[in-house]
Protein backbone atom coordinates (compact mmCIF):
# COMPACT_ATOMS: atom_id res chain seq x y z
CA UNK A 1 0.00 0.00 0.00
CA UNK A 2 1.28 3.44 -0.89
CA UNK A 3 1.81 5.81 1.99
CA UNK A 4 0.36 9.28 1.68
CA UNK A 5 3.85 10.58 0.96
CA UNK A 6 4.54 8.17 -1.90
CA UNK A 7 1.07 8.77 -3.32
CA UNK A 8 1.71 12.52 -3.35
CA UNK A 9 5.14 11.95 -4.90
CA UNK A 10 3.49 10.14 -7.79
CA UNK A 11 1.17 13.06 -8.50
CA UNK A 12 3.74 15.57 -9.70
CA UNK A 13 6.81 17.53 -8.62
CA UNK A 14 7.09 17.96 -4.88
CA UNK A 15 8.82 20.85 -3.11
CA UNK A 16 11.10 20.19 -0.14
CA UNK A 17 12.33 22.91 2.21
CA UNK A 18 15.75 24.59 2.02
CA UNK A 19 18.76 24.97 4.28
CA UNK A 20 18.57 24.81 8.07
CA UNK A 21 22.16 24.88 9.33
CA UNK A 22 23.13 27.95 7.30
CA UNK A 23 20.07 29.80 8.69
CA UNK A 24 21.04 28.88 12.24
CA UNK A 25 24.58 30.15 11.66
CA UNK A 26 23.11 33.37 10.27
CA UNK A 27 20.98 33.62 13.43
CA UNK A 28 24.07 33.49 15.60
CA UNK A 29 24.77 29.79 16.18
CA UNK A 30 28.44 29.59 17.05
CA UNK A 31 30.19 27.72 14.21
CA UNK A 32 31.43 24.37 15.40
CA UNK A 33 28.69 24.11 17.98
CA UNK A 34 26.31 21.20 17.40
CA UNK A 35 23.22 22.82 15.72
CA UNK A 36 20.96 20.30 17.48
CA UNK A 37 21.58 22.18 20.75
CA UNK A 38 19.16 24.78 19.49
CA UNK A 39 16.34 22.23 19.32
CA UNK A 40 16.21 22.53 23.10
CA UNK A 41 17.68 26.01 23.60
CA UNK A 42 15.89 27.90 20.83
CA UNK A 43 12.85 25.71 20.00
CA UNK A 44 10.78 28.71 18.91
CA UNK A 45 13.35 29.65 16.29
CA UNK A 46 13.49 26.09 14.93
CA UNK A 47 9.70 25.98 14.71
CA UNK A 48 9.62 29.41 13.06
CA UNK A 49 12.04 28.27 10.35
CA UNK A 50 9.77 25.30 9.61
CA UNK A 51 6.74 27.65 9.58
CA UNK A 52 8.56 30.01 7.19
CA UNK A 53 9.31 27.15 4.81
CA UNK A 54 5.70 25.92 4.95
CA UNK A 55 4.44 29.46 4.34
CA UNK A 56 6.85 29.72 1.40
CA UNK A 57 5.20 26.70 -0.18
CA UNK A 58 7.35 23.76 0.88
CA UNK A 59 5.42 20.52 1.17
CA UNK A 60 8.17 18.70 3.05
CA UNK A 61 9.96 20.07 6.11
CA UNK A 62 13.08 18.43 7.46
CA UNK A 63 13.87 17.95 11.16
CA UNK A 64 16.97 19.66 12.54
CA UNK A 65 18.70 16.34 13.17
CA UNK A 66 21.38 16.27 10.45
CA UNK A 67 24.11 15.88 13.05
CA UNK A 68 21.91 14.14 15.61
CA UNK A 69 23.25 10.61 15.23
CA UNK A 70 24.94 9.05 18.24
CA UNK A 71 28.23 8.73 16.33
CA UNK A 72 28.26 12.37 15.28
CA UNK A 73 27.20 13.64 18.70
CA UNK A 74 29.84 11.44 20.34
CA UNK A 75 32.53 13.18 18.26
CA UNK A 76 31.42 16.41 19.92
CA UNK A 77 31.22 14.84 23.35
CA UNK A 78 27.42 15.15 23.65
CA UNK A 79 26.28 11.62 22.86
CA UNK A 80 24.07 11.60 25.96
CA UNK A 81 21.93 14.40 24.45
CA UNK A 82 20.88 12.24 21.50
CA UNK A 83 17.31 11.44 22.56
CA UNK A 84 16.65 14.95 23.82
CA UNK A 85 17.97 16.65 20.67
CA UNK A 86 16.12 14.37 18.26
CA UNK A 87 12.78 14.33 20.02
CA UNK A 88 12.87 18.11 20.46
CA UNK A 89 13.60 18.50 16.75
CA UNK A 90 10.75 16.21 15.72
CA UNK A 91 8.35 18.04 18.07
CA UNK A 92 9.17 21.41 16.54
CA UNK A 93 8.62 20.15 13.00
CA UNK A 94 5.32 18.48 13.94
CA UNK A 95 4.20 21.56 15.91
CA UNK A 96 5.00 23.80 12.95
CA UNK A 97 2.90 21.64 10.63
CA UNK A 98 0.01 21.74 13.09
CA UNK A 99 0.23 25.52 13.47
CA UNK A 100 0.60 26.13 9.77
CA UNK A 101 -2.83 24.70 9.10
CA UNK A 102 -1.39 22.53 6.33
CA UNK A 103 -1.93 18.97 7.59
CA UNK A 104 -1.31 17.64 4.08
CA UNK A 105 2.38 18.48 4.28
CA UNK A 106 5.12 16.06 5.29
CA UNK A 107 7.75 15.84 8.01
CA UNK A 108 11.06 14.22 7.03
CA UNK A 109 13.33 12.84 9.74
CA UNK A 110 16.83 13.88 8.74
CA UNK A 111 19.97 11.72 8.98
CA UNK A 112 23.35 13.16 7.92
CA UNK A 113 26.72 11.45 7.55
CA UNK A 114 28.03 9.88 10.75
CA UNK A 115 31.32 11.74 10.35
CA UNK A 116 33.44 8.61 10.43
CA UNK A 117 34.76 6.54 7.55
CA UNK A 118 35.10 2.88 6.69
CA UNK A 119 38.63 1.58 6.09
CA UNK A 120 40.95 2.44 4.43
CA UNK A 121 40.10 6.09 5.07
CA UNK A 122 38.98 5.55 8.66
CA UNK A 123 38.23 2.80 11.15
CA UNK A 124 34.41 2.84 11.18
CA UNK A 125 32.85 -0.56 11.82
CA UNK A 126 29.66 -1.52 10.07
CA UNK A 127 27.83 -2.46 13.27
CA UNK A 128 28.51 0.86 14.97
CA UNK A 129 27.08 2.67 11.94
CA UNK A 130 24.00 0.42 11.99
CA UNK A 131 23.50 1.08 15.73
CA UNK A 132 23.88 4.80 15.18
CA UNK A 133 21.34 4.93 12.34
CA UNK A 134 18.98 2.69 14.27
CA UNK A 135 18.92 5.05 17.26
CA UNK A 136 17.63 7.94 15.11
CA UNK A 137 15.26 5.78 13.04
CA UNK A 138 13.58 4.37 16.13
CA UNK A 139 12.80 7.89 17.31
CA UNK A 140 11.51 8.92 13.88
CA UNK A 141 9.36 5.82 13.69
CA UNK A 142 7.97 6.32 17.19
CA UNK A 143 6.99 9.87 16.23
CA UNK A 144 5.54 8.64 12.90
CA UNK A 145 7.39 10.95 10.56
CA UNK A 146 6.25 10.70 6.94
CA UNK A 147 9.66 10.11 5.48
CA UNK A 148 13.25 9.49 6.48
CA UNK A 149 15.80 11.55 4.57
CA UNK A 150 19.37 10.24 4.50
CA UNK A 151 21.36 13.08 2.98
CA UNK A 152 24.71 14.59 2.02
CA UNK A 153 26.34 11.16 1.88
CA UNK A 154 29.86 10.97 0.41
CA UNK A 155 30.28 7.22 0.82
CA UNK A 156 27.86 4.92 -0.98
CA UNK A 157 28.67 2.15 1.48
CA UNK A 158 27.48 4.34 4.37
CA UNK A 159 24.37 5.48 2.47
CA UNK A 160 23.50 1.90 1.53
CA UNK A 161 23.98 0.65 5.08
CA UNK A 162 21.79 3.48 6.38
CA UNK A 163 19.00 2.71 3.88
CA UNK A 164 19.10 -1.00 4.69
CA UNK A 165 18.99 -0.21 8.39
CA UNK A 166 15.88 1.94 7.92
CA UNK A 167 14.28 -0.79 5.79
CA UNK A 168 14.94 -3.42 8.45
CA UNK A 169 13.18 -1.35 11.11
CA UNK A 170 10.18 0.37 9.55
CA UNK A 171 8.02 0.76 6.45
CA UNK A 172 8.35 4.55 6.48
CA UNK A 173 9.47 5.73 3.03
CA UNK A 174 13.18 6.51 2.79
CA UNK A 175 14.98 8.96 0.52
CA UNK A 176 18.76 8.91 0.18
CA UNK A 177 20.77 11.68 -1.42
CA UNK A 178 24.50 11.90 -1.97
CA UNK A 179 26.77 14.84 -2.55
CA UNK A 180 28.61 14.79 -5.87
CA UNK A 181 31.29 17.04 -7.22
CA UNK A 182 32.07 17.65 -10.87
CA UNK A 183 35.31 16.01 -11.97
CA UNK A 184 36.92 15.86 -15.42
CA UNK A 185 35.40 12.40 -15.98
CA UNK A 186 31.94 13.35 -14.68
CA UNK A 187 30.16 13.55 -11.34
CA UNK A 188 31.62 11.65 -8.39
CA UNK A 189 31.51 11.71 -4.61
CA UNK A 190 34.82 12.25 -2.85
CA UNK A 191 34.91 8.47 -2.37
CA UNK A 192 34.61 7.95 -6.11
CA UNK A 193 30.96 6.86 -6.30
CA UNK A 194 29.28 7.75 -9.61
CA UNK A 195 25.59 8.75 -9.87
CA UNK A 196 24.61 5.59 -11.79
CA UNK A 197 26.02 3.21 -9.19
CA UNK A 198 24.57 5.29 -6.40
CA UNK A 199 21.06 5.32 -7.87
CA UNK A 200 21.04 1.59 -8.57
CA UNK A 201 22.53 0.43 -5.29
CA UNK A 202 20.43 2.75 -3.12
CA UNK A 203 17.27 1.65 -4.90
CA UNK A 204 18.32 -1.99 -4.47
CA UNK A 205 18.87 -1.32 -0.77
CA UNK A 206 15.25 -0.19 -0.57
CA UNK A 207 15.32 3.59 -1.08
CA UNK A 208 12.00 4.95 -2.36
CA UNK A 209 13.69 8.12 -3.58
CA UNK A 210 17.33 8.78 -4.48
CA UNK A 211 19.10 11.96 -5.38
CA UNK A 212 21.76 14.59 -4.93
CA UNK A 213 22.23 17.51 -2.57
CA UNK A 214 24.77 20.03 -1.34
CA UNK A 215 28.25 20.91 -2.71
CA UNK A 216 27.01 22.09 -6.12
CA UNK A 217 24.97 25.13 -7.06
CA UNK A 218 21.73 24.63 -8.98
CA UNK A 219 23.30 25.52 -12.36
CA UNK A 220 25.92 22.78 -11.89
CA UNK A 221 23.28 20.23 -10.97
CA UNK A 222 21.17 20.30 -14.14
CA UNK A 223 23.34 17.75 -15.94
CA UNK A 224 23.60 15.65 -12.78
CA UNK A 225 19.80 15.64 -12.49
CA UNK A 226 19.57 14.46 -16.11
CA UNK A 227 21.97 11.62 -15.40
CA UNK A 228 20.14 10.56 -12.26
CA UNK A 229 16.71 10.64 -13.93
CA UNK A 230 18.05 8.58 -16.83
CA UNK A 231 19.49 5.81 -14.67
CA UNK A 232 17.43 5.76 -11.49
CA UNK A 233 14.85 3.02 -11.00
CA UNK A 234 13.08 5.25 -8.43
CA UNK A 235 12.03 8.94 -8.27
CA UNK A 236 14.81 11.54 -7.99
CA UNK A 237 15.20 14.38 -5.46
CA UNK A 238 17.65 17.24 -6.07
CA UNK A 239 18.59 19.86 -3.43
CA UNK A 240 21.29 22.30 -4.58
CA UNK A 241 23.14 24.98 -2.62
CA UNK A 242 22.66 28.69 -3.22
CA UNK A 243 26.16 28.81 -4.71
CA UNK A 244 29.39 28.35 -2.79
CA UNK A 245 29.91 29.77 0.70
CA UNK A 246 32.15 32.83 0.85
CA UNK A 247 33.62 34.50 3.89
CA UNK A 248 33.01 38.25 3.79
CA UNK A 249 34.02 40.31 6.81
CA UNK A 250 33.63 37.33 9.09
CA UNK A 251 30.20 36.36 7.76
CA UNK A 252 29.51 33.35 5.59
CA UNK A 253 27.43 34.36 2.60
CA UNK A 254 25.88 32.58 -0.37
CA UNK A 255 25.50 34.74 -3.45
CA UNK A 256 22.80 33.03 -5.54
CA UNK A 257 19.61 35.06 -5.19
CA UNK A 258 16.16 33.47 -4.82
CA UNK A 259 15.23 34.48 -8.38
CA UNK A 260 18.45 33.11 -9.89
CA UNK A 261 18.09 29.91 -7.83
CA UNK A 262 14.52 29.43 -9.07
CA UNK A 263 15.62 29.94 -12.70
CA UNK A 264 18.14 27.11 -12.39
CA UNK A 265 15.71 24.88 -10.50
CA UNK A 266 13.32 25.34 -13.42
CA UNK A 267 15.94 23.61 -15.60
CA UNK A 268 16.35 20.87 -13.02
CA UNK A 269 12.59 20.30 -12.95
CA UNK A 270 12.61 20.03 -16.74
CA UNK A 271 14.86 16.95 -16.48
CA UNK A 272 11.99 15.05 -14.89
CA UNK A 273 13.03 14.93 -11.26
CA UNK A 274 10.23 14.07 -8.83
CA UNK A 275 11.19 16.55 -6.13
CA UNK A 276 13.38 19.59 -5.56
CA UNK A 277 14.40 21.64 -2.56
CA UNK A 278 17.40 23.56 -1.31
CA UNK A 279 20.51 22.91 0.72
CA UNK A 280 23.14 25.23 2.22
CA UNK A 281 22.49 28.93 1.78
CA UNK A 282 18.93 28.51 0.59
CA UNK A 283 16.23 30.30 2.59
CA UNK A 284 12.43 30.40 2.69
CA UNK A 285 12.70 33.13 0.02
CA UNK A 286 14.55 30.72 -2.31
CA UNK A 287 11.86 28.10 -1.73
CA UNK A 288 9.09 30.69 -2.28
CA UNK A 289 10.66 31.64 -5.63
CA UNK A 290 10.67 27.97 -6.65
CA UNK A 291 7.09 27.46 -5.40
CA UNK A 292 5.93 30.33 -7.57
CA UNK A 293 7.26 28.77 -10.74
CA UNK A 294 5.92 25.32 -9.86
CA UNK B 1 66.74 -2.73 -11.91
CA UNK B 2 64.46 -0.18 -13.52
CA UNK B 3 61.96 -2.96 -13.97
CA UNK B 4 62.06 -3.74 -10.25
CA UNK B 5 61.55 -0.08 -9.39
CA UNK B 6 58.72 -0.03 -11.91
CA UNK B 7 57.02 -2.83 -9.99
CA UNK B 8 57.45 -0.88 -6.74
CA UNK B 9 55.99 2.20 -8.37
CA UNK B 10 53.03 0.27 -9.71
CA UNK B 11 52.33 -1.45 -6.38
CA UNK B 12 52.06 1.91 -4.60
CA UNK B 13 50.10 3.60 -7.36
CA UNK B 14 47.57 0.78 -7.23
CA UNK B 15 47.47 0.93 -3.44
CA UNK B 16 48.48 -2.75 -3.29
CA UNK B 17 50.01 -2.96 0.16
CA UNK B 18 50.81 -6.66 0.03
CA UNK B 19 52.67 -6.31 -3.25
CA UNK B 20 54.55 -3.25 -1.99
CA UNK B 21 55.60 -5.14 1.15
CA UNK B 22 56.65 -8.23 -0.82
CA UNK B 23 58.79 -6.05 -3.08
CA UNK B 24 60.42 -4.42 -0.03
CA UNK B 25 61.33 -7.86 1.33
CA UNK B 26 62.68 -8.82 -2.08
CA UNK B 27 64.81 -5.65 -2.10
CA UNK B 28 66.29 -6.70 1.25
CA UNK B 29 66.89 -10.29 0.11
CA UNK B 30 68.57 -9.16 -3.10
CA UNK B 31 70.58 -6.40 -1.42
CA UNK B 32 68.96 -3.70 -3.50
CA UNK B 33 69.77 -0.32 -2.03
CA UNK B 34 66.87 0.58 0.30
CA UNK B 35 67.13 4.30 -0.40
CA UNK B 36 67.07 3.77 -4.18
CA UNK B 37 64.08 1.47 -3.75
CA UNK B 38 62.19 4.17 -1.88
CA UNK B 39 63.23 7.13 -4.02
CA UNK B 40 63.08 5.48 -7.44
CA UNK B 41 60.27 3.03 -6.69
CA UNK B 42 57.77 3.88 -4.03
CA UNK B 43 57.93 7.68 -4.01
CA UNK B 44 57.25 8.09 -7.76
CA UNK B 45 54.33 5.66 -7.31
CA UNK B 46 52.75 7.83 -4.65
CA UNK B 47 53.45 10.97 -6.70
CA UNK B 48 51.67 9.35 -9.63
CA UNK B 49 48.68 8.52 -7.39
CA UNK B 50 48.62 12.17 -6.28
CA UNK B 51 48.64 13.35 -9.88
CA UNK B 52 45.79 10.98 -10.77
CA UNK B 53 43.84 12.19 -7.76
CA UNK B 54 44.32 15.79 -8.87
CA UNK B 55 43.01 14.87 -12.31
CA UNK B 56 39.93 13.22 -10.85
CA UNK B 57 41.03 9.73 -11.89
CA UNK B 58 41.56 8.46 -8.35
CA UNK B 59 39.50 9.11 -5.23
CA UNK B 60 40.11 9.37 -1.52
CA UNK B 61 40.16 5.64 -0.67
CA UNK B 62 42.62 4.84 -3.48
CA UNK B 63 44.86 7.73 -2.48
CA UNK B 64 44.85 6.64 1.15
CA UNK B 65 45.63 3.06 0.13
CA UNK B 66 48.56 4.24 -2.01
CA UNK B 67 49.96 6.20 0.95
CA UNK B 68 49.48 3.19 3.25
CA UNK B 69 51.20 0.85 0.79
CA UNK B 70 54.19 3.17 0.69
CA UNK B 71 54.27 3.55 4.45
CA UNK B 72 54.18 -0.22 4.97
CA UNK B 73 56.95 -0.85 2.45
CA UNK B 74 59.12 1.94 3.88
CA UNK B 75 58.73 0.45 7.37
CA UNK B 76 60.19 -2.83 6.13
CA UNK B 77 63.15 -1.03 4.54
CA UNK B 78 63.74 1.27 7.51
CA UNK B 79 66.21 -0.90 9.50
CA UNK B 80 68.36 -1.47 6.42
CA UNK B 81 68.12 2.20 5.54
CA UNK B 82 69.30 3.23 9.01
CA UNK B 83 72.15 0.69 8.85
CA UNK B 84 73.27 2.07 5.49
CA UNK B 85 73.78 5.46 7.07
CA UNK B 86 72.07 7.12 4.11
CA UNK B 87 68.98 9.20 4.52
CA UNK B 88 65.95 9.72 2.40
CA UNK B 89 66.08 13.07 0.62
CA UNK B 90 63.27 15.24 1.82
CA UNK B 91 62.16 18.71 0.89
CA UNK B 92 61.25 19.26 4.49
CA UNK B 93 59.64 17.87 7.56
CA UNK B 94 55.97 18.73 8.06
CA UNK B 95 53.85 18.65 11.17
CA UNK B 96 50.20 18.81 10.10
CA UNK B 97 46.83 18.63 11.81
CA UNK B 98 43.33 20.06 12.18
CA UNK B 99 43.13 22.55 15.02
CA UNK B 100 41.42 21.86 18.35
CA UNK B 101 37.64 22.02 18.44
CA UNK B 102 37.50 21.01 14.79
CA UNK B 103 36.87 17.41 13.83
CA UNK B 104 37.14 17.83 10.03
CA UNK B 105 39.72 15.37 8.82
CA UNK B 106 39.44 14.83 5.07
CA UNK B 107 41.03 18.01 3.67
CA UNK B 108 43.95 17.81 6.05
CA UNK B 109 44.51 14.11 5.25
CA UNK B 110 44.57 14.90 1.54
CA UNK B 111 47.12 17.67 2.03
CA UNK B 112 49.30 15.39 4.19
CA UNK B 113 49.15 12.58 1.62
CA UNK B 114 49.92 14.81 -1.34
CA UNK B 115 52.79 16.48 0.55
CA UNK B 116 54.34 13.12 1.37
CA UNK B 117 53.86 12.05 -2.25
CA UNK B 118 55.95 15.06 -3.20
CA UNK B 119 58.88 14.29 -0.97
CA UNK B 120 57.96 15.84 2.35
CA UNK B 121 58.26 13.87 5.56
CA UNK B 122 54.85 14.34 7.13
CA UNK B 123 53.77 13.88 10.71
CA UNK B 124 49.98 13.85 10.68
CA UNK B 125 48.61 14.63 14.14
CA UNK B 126 45.00 14.01 13.12
CA UNK B 127 42.03 16.26 13.93
CA UNK B 128 41.09 18.21 17.07
CA UNK B 129 44.78 18.82 17.86
CA UNK B 130 45.54 21.08 20.86
CA UNK B 131 47.49 24.26 20.08
CA UNK B 132 50.37 23.22 22.29
CA UNK B 133 50.72 19.86 20.58
CA UNK B 134 51.50 21.48 17.21
CA UNK B 135 54.39 23.32 18.82
CA UNK B 136 55.61 20.38 20.91
CA UNK B 137 55.60 18.00 17.94
CA UNK B 138 57.28 20.51 15.65
CA UNK B 139 60.02 20.97 18.24
CA UNK B 140 60.42 17.26 18.87
CA UNK B 141 60.67 16.14 15.22
CA UNK B 142 62.61 19.20 14.08
CA UNK B 143 59.93 20.28 11.63
CA UNK B 144 60.42 22.78 8.84
CA UNK B 145 56.71 23.34 8.31
CA UNK B 146 53.67 23.50 10.55
CA UNK B 147 50.43 23.10 8.59
CA UNK B 148 47.22 23.94 10.41
CA UNK B 149 43.78 23.18 9.03
CA UNK B 150 40.61 24.88 10.28
CA UNK B 151 37.18 24.40 8.72
CA UNK B 152 35.20 26.69 10.98
CA UNK B 153 35.24 30.42 11.51
CA UNK B 154 35.52 29.87 15.26
CA UNK B 155 38.29 27.31 15.18
CA UNK B 156 40.41 29.33 12.76
CA UNK B 157 41.34 31.53 15.72
CA UNK B 158 43.28 28.48 16.93
CA UNK B 159 45.64 28.90 13.96
CA UNK B 160 46.59 32.27 15.36
CA UNK B 161 47.08 30.79 18.82
CA UNK B 162 49.63 28.30 17.43
CA UNK B 163 51.59 31.19 15.93
CA UNK B 164 51.30 33.19 19.15
CA UNK B 165 52.61 30.25 21.14
CA UNK B 166 55.56 29.86 18.75
CA UNK B 167 56.38 33.53 19.31
CA UNK B 168 55.96 33.21 23.04
CA UNK B 169 58.47 30.36 23.06
CA UNK B 170 60.77 32.37 20.78
CA UNK B 171 60.78 29.66 18.11
CA UNK B 172 58.56 31.32 15.48
CA UNK B 173 61.47 31.81 13.04
CA UNK B 174 62.35 28.10 13.04
CA UNK B 175 59.16 27.19 11.15
CA UNK B 176 57.17 28.10 8.13
CA UNK B 177 53.53 28.07 9.15
CA UNK B 178 50.91 27.31 6.50
CA UNK B 179 47.16 27.54 7.03
CA UNK B 180 44.25 26.05 5.10
CA UNK B 181 40.56 25.19 5.30
CA UNK B 182 37.31 26.57 3.92
CA UNK B 183 37.07 29.86 5.86
CA UNK B 184 40.75 30.81 5.49
CA UNK B 185 42.33 32.94 2.78
CA UNK B 186 45.56 34.85 2.05
CA UNK B 187 44.32 37.86 3.96
CA UNK B 188 43.72 35.78 7.07
CA UNK B 189 47.15 34.17 6.76
CA UNK B 190 48.78 37.61 6.58
CA UNK B 191 46.66 38.93 9.42
CA UNK B 192 47.73 36.21 11.87
CA UNK B 193 51.36 36.21 10.73
CA UNK B 194 51.36 32.85 8.92
CA UNK B 195 53.77 32.27 6.04
CA UNK B 196 51.08 31.30 3.59
CA UNK B 197 47.66 29.95 2.75
CA UNK B 198 46.76 27.07 0.44
CA UNK B 199 43.23 26.35 -0.78
CA UNK B 200 43.82 22.73 -1.73
CA UNK B 201 46.42 19.96 -1.59
CA UNK B 202 48.12 20.79 -4.89
CA UNK B 203 48.49 24.46 -4.00
CA UNK B 204 49.88 23.40 -0.62
CA UNK B 205 52.70 21.55 -2.42
CA UNK B 206 53.40 24.57 -4.65
CA UNK B 207 53.34 26.89 -1.65
CA UNK B 208 55.69 24.69 0.37
CA UNK B 209 58.06 24.42 -2.60
CA UNK B 210 58.08 28.19 -3.06
CA UNK B 211 59.02 28.61 0.59
CA UNK B 212 61.95 26.18 0.50
CA UNK B 213 63.30 27.49 -2.80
Amino acid sequence: MLTTFLKRLGEGPLLFDGGMGSLLLAAGLEPGRVPEHWNVERPQLIKQIHLDYLAAGAEVITTNTFGGSPLKLAAHGVREQCEKFNFAAISQAMAARLESGRPDTFVAGDIGPCGRFFPPVGDLERQSLIDSVQAQVEMFAAAEVDLILIETMVDLQEAETAVRTVRSLTDIPVAATMTFDRKPRGYFTIMGNAPGDAAQRLADAGADVIGANCTLAAAEMVELAQTLVAVSPVPVLVQPNAGQPELVDGDIIYRVSPAAFAEEVRNILATGVAAVGGCCGTTPEHIRAVAELM
Amino acid sequence: MSNFFGECREAVRKGDREAAEALARRALAENTDPLDTIESGYVPGLREAGRLWDEGELFLPELVMAAEAMKAAAAILQPALSASGRQQKTHGRVVIGTIEGDIHDIGKTLVATILSANGYETHDLGADVPVQRFVDEAESVGADFICISALLTTTMAGQKRVIDLLKQRSVRDKYRVLVGGAPCNEKWAAQIGADGYAGDAISAVKLAASLVA
